[in-house]
């Protein structure tokens, strides 16, 4: 016994461990784009993460110092490529205050339509590509399957798949055709069933709720600090939304719920998303059954818009968070200013903290769960 | 609650905010009178469930922006026929107020009251210094290296104040106005 | 080079002398080579969402032969999907360079052809070309998945035109490496060009 006990002592002087760095990215599969974090680990558990960024960082925000204000949506497209359609209309937001322009009440139902449809769309990438972080690859085709039936609908109205550049300042592009709102009605119907089939599938599967339910925990004061936003703010239990705490576009007329979540666990972020998916279609339904008639672009949008100066912010709900814009004009035919606050810039800054007491291969699950998008992070 | 009742409730706490001249759109917009006055200013404010901190930018007021700063020209009508007068690239707009300043801008806002603020500071362009928020908000983190790497603004009391978005080898501030791309081995 | 095909009497039947099908080995090897091109899961930016669209349940990539592989080493093709920044260029040499030979590229969208919308950016790469040799370029902002199978088709084209001997229908890079196997200097590292040696 007194042997042992002599051993134990000793252990520490004869047995030296070292932390590991280990860089994980900009190449992964699992970092959605070219994110980099190193990670220093002792053992399995991490005690040091740092989050790289900048490896997408176009300098879209000293670009539109350049553009016109009709060329910064094409910009402003490609920061949230899963769902262009809130960037599009952020943008549009920011700059319409700036040029006192009124929206008529059909395009603004059109961008509500559209940016819903886009919020599934992404919410649908998130919950295949979750999946696949998991370990699960079947949902992906599941996931994917439906996302066509959506981009299909997209290139119906505006020719393209991704980056839409559907919604311009004063409205819309075009409008929609009686085939088109007949097809997204179909495809509504089509869709509601497949969300119950969803859960079946990945929601409440037990080996996917017991790898997510008790990792990546945020706490709601720890949320609101840094800054977070979207599902995963709303995962920690807080209720923000800016569709109902700053409504824009005529949200206020929409019946819709916020889902919360309880832990602020991964499951309750992703589960956040699932839900939001029966809100969006609800409001899609609202939407198409009271789409008013008339114009779907505001008169006297001129073609080189020379806004007078000012500063104006817009934000929208877009699919990862509170998407904001911060425009200044000096009169000329380009923005003076335009600041992106990017949702997900902020979502990732978490990771520093969270990541750090968990274990390695509980990384993936957080990181996904997070779902950011890289070209909004870099801008 | 409109504006004005929110503006005599916050300078109840805060007597040393005044209203801005040019506020942004339909937000109310304070402006601090010295750089001493953010931290404050931010402390009184979370106290009174200002705990979100949206968004910190900054605006470089020295004039239209300089086309050296991109890499090519920066004329978005590189496609015109011949003969046709090319846009040219943003000029100086007679009766603007420019001058050699950082204009910070901070949002605030409440997510129980559903209400947000707008703070402005000017920082004078020799030495643009002011104090961090990381004490107070962990999102003024990654916020603050962010306009630290395009705008040059010093934060003091950050921790890590280094380049987040820019490649290491890019010199200068990309997002100043006076901005000079420096050729890169990158460049043709 | 004869090749004994015991599993296709449809084809041999027809042939004198029964069992035996003549062929070179530039199209046996290259035959093996175009039919399952590996690419490797690269995705940059927004062309990337079109590259998972196209492994994934409409588009089905692996009629092909196409399947994604998440490690270089052992991936045939690089598919650069999205814009290139300047800080990006160093990984994307590095991961070309962990690729075995002979590998292709294929250049995904706009920005990555040669600079796209942000042909005037500060950070960006004006076309991945100007640090790997590219064998595909696709046009578009992103392009279809259609046209990235497309491109796909066409470096099978390619590949089928290649030749093992001097390295025929490759690219100056894709000279280097396993396939120099006439290099009269095979010791010494094979010249590089300008372009890339600016980097």
């Amino acid at each position: 016994m007194s042997n042992d006990t002599a051993l134990a002592a000793q252990e520490p002087k004869t047995l030296k461990t070292d932390t590991l760095f280990v860089n994980l990215g900009p190449q992964h599969p699992s970092t959605h784009g070219v994110l980099r974090v190193g990670l220093t680990i002792d053992g399995e558990m991490i005690t040091k993460a740092v989050p790289d960024i900048g490896y997408l960082h176009r300098g879209t925000q000293k670009l539109a110092e350049v553009r016109g204000y009709h060329h910064c949506v094409v910009l402003t497209d490609r920061w949230d490529y899963v769902s262009a359609m809130p960037n599009n209309l952020v943008f549009c937001l920011a700059a319409e205050k700036l040029m006192g322009l009124k929206v008529p009440p059909r395009a603004d139902a059109l961008r509500v339509v559209m940016c819903e449809l886009n919020r599934l769309a992404s919410h649908l990438l998130f919950f295949g590509t979750y999946g696949i972080d998991i370990g699960a690859f079947t949902p992906f085709l599941y996931a994917f399957r439906e996302r066509e039936m959506i981009l299909d609908l997209f290139e119906m109205v505006c020719g393209a798949r991704l980056t839409y550049n559907y919604i311009r300042l004063g409205g819309v592009m075009v409008d929609v055709t009686p085939e088109w709102l007949a097809k997204t009605k179909e495809f509504l119907d089509y869709f509601k069933p497949r969300l119950d089939e969803y859960d079946t599938l990945l929601s409440f599967n037990p080996i996917f709720m017991a790898r997510t339910q008790e990792v990546g925990l945020i706490s709601a004061e720890k949320a609101v600090n840094w800054g977070l936003s979207g599902p995963n703010l709303r995962g920690s239990g807080v209720n923000y939304d800016v569709r109902k705490n700053d409504p824009y576009s005529g949200y206020e007329h929409y019946d819709f719920d916020v889902p919360l979540g309880k832990t602020g666990s991964c499951w309750d972020r992703y589960y956040c998303r699932v839900q939001e998916m029966r809100q969006s279609v609800r409001i899609l339904e609202q939407a198409l059954a009271m789409l008013p008639h008339g114009e779907v672009s505001a008169t006297g949008v001129a073609k080189v818009p020379k806004p007078p100066s000012g500063e104006s912010y817009a934000h929208v709900e877009g699919s990862r968070g509170d998407l904001g814009i911060f425009l200044v004009s000096d009169g000329q035919a380009s923005p003076y200013r335009m600041h992106v606050k990017a949702p997900s810039f902020l979502n990732l800054a978490i990771l520093q903290e969270i990541l750090v007491g968990n274990k390695v291969s509980d990384v993936i699950a957080i990181l996904g769960s997070v779902d950011i998008v890289l070209g909004e992070v870099d801008r | 609650m409109t504006q004005d009742e929110l503006f005599n409730r916050l300078s109840a706490r805060l007597p040393q905010l005044e209203r801005a001249a040019s506020p942004i759109r339909d937000y109310l917009t304070l402006r601090l009178k010295s750089t001493d006055q953010i931290l404050p200013a931010a402390k009184t404010l979370k106290e009174l469930g200002y705990d979100y901190l949206e968004m910190i930018s900054a605006t470089d007021w020295l004039g239209p922006v300089n086309p050296n700063g991109y890499i090519r020209n920066p004329n978005p009508n590189v496609f015109l026929p011949e003969g046709a007068t090319p846009q040219n690239v943003p000029g100086a707009t007679p009766g603007v107020n420019y001058r050699p300043v950082f204009d910070m801008l901070w949002l605030f806002g409440n997510i129980k009251e559903r209400t947000r603020v707008f703070l402005r500071l000017e920082l004078p362009r020799s030495n643009p210094t002011t104090s961090s928020l990381y004490g107070l908000f962990k999102s003024a983190d990654w916020q603050e290296r962010e306009i630290y790497d395009l705008m040059g603004v010093r934060f003091e009391g950050h921790p890590n104040l280094t380049k987040i978005l820019t490649p290491d080898f890019l010199q200068g501030h990309p997002l100043r106005k006076d901005y000079v791309h420096v050729k890169d081995r990158y460049d043709e | 080079m004869g090749i004994v095909l015991e599993r296709l009497p449809g084809i041999t039947k027809g042939l004198p002398g029964g069992e035996l099908v003549l062929t070179t080995a530039d199209y046996f090897i290259d035959l093996g080579r175009k039919a399952s091109l590996w690419p490797m899961t690269f995705g940059l930016a927004c062309c990337a969402i079109e590259m998972m669209a196209s492994y994934a349940s409409r588009f089905d990539f692996d009629r092909f032969g196409v399947i994604p592989r998440a490690s270089p080493r052992q991936a045939d093709v690089m598919i650069v999907a999205g814009t290139v920044v300047k800080k990006m260029a160093e990984p994307i040499l590095e991961i070309y360079h962990q690729m075995p030979e002979p590998r292709f590229v294929i250049s995904m969208g706009s920005c990555a052809n040669c600079g796209g919308p942000y042909y005037d950016s500060y950070s960006v790469l004006k076309g991945v070309d100007r640090i790997v040799p590219v064998d595909v370029y696709i046009a578009g902002c992103p392009p279809r998945p259609e046209a990235l199978q497309f491109a796909v088709v066409k470096l099978q084209e390619k590949i089928a035109k290649m030749k093992l001997e001097k390295g025929q229908g490759a690219t100056l890079q894709q000279q280097r490496g396993s396939r120099d196997v006439v290099s009269d200097k095979p010791n010494e590292e094979p010249p590089i060009p300008a372009r890339i040696g600016a980097v």
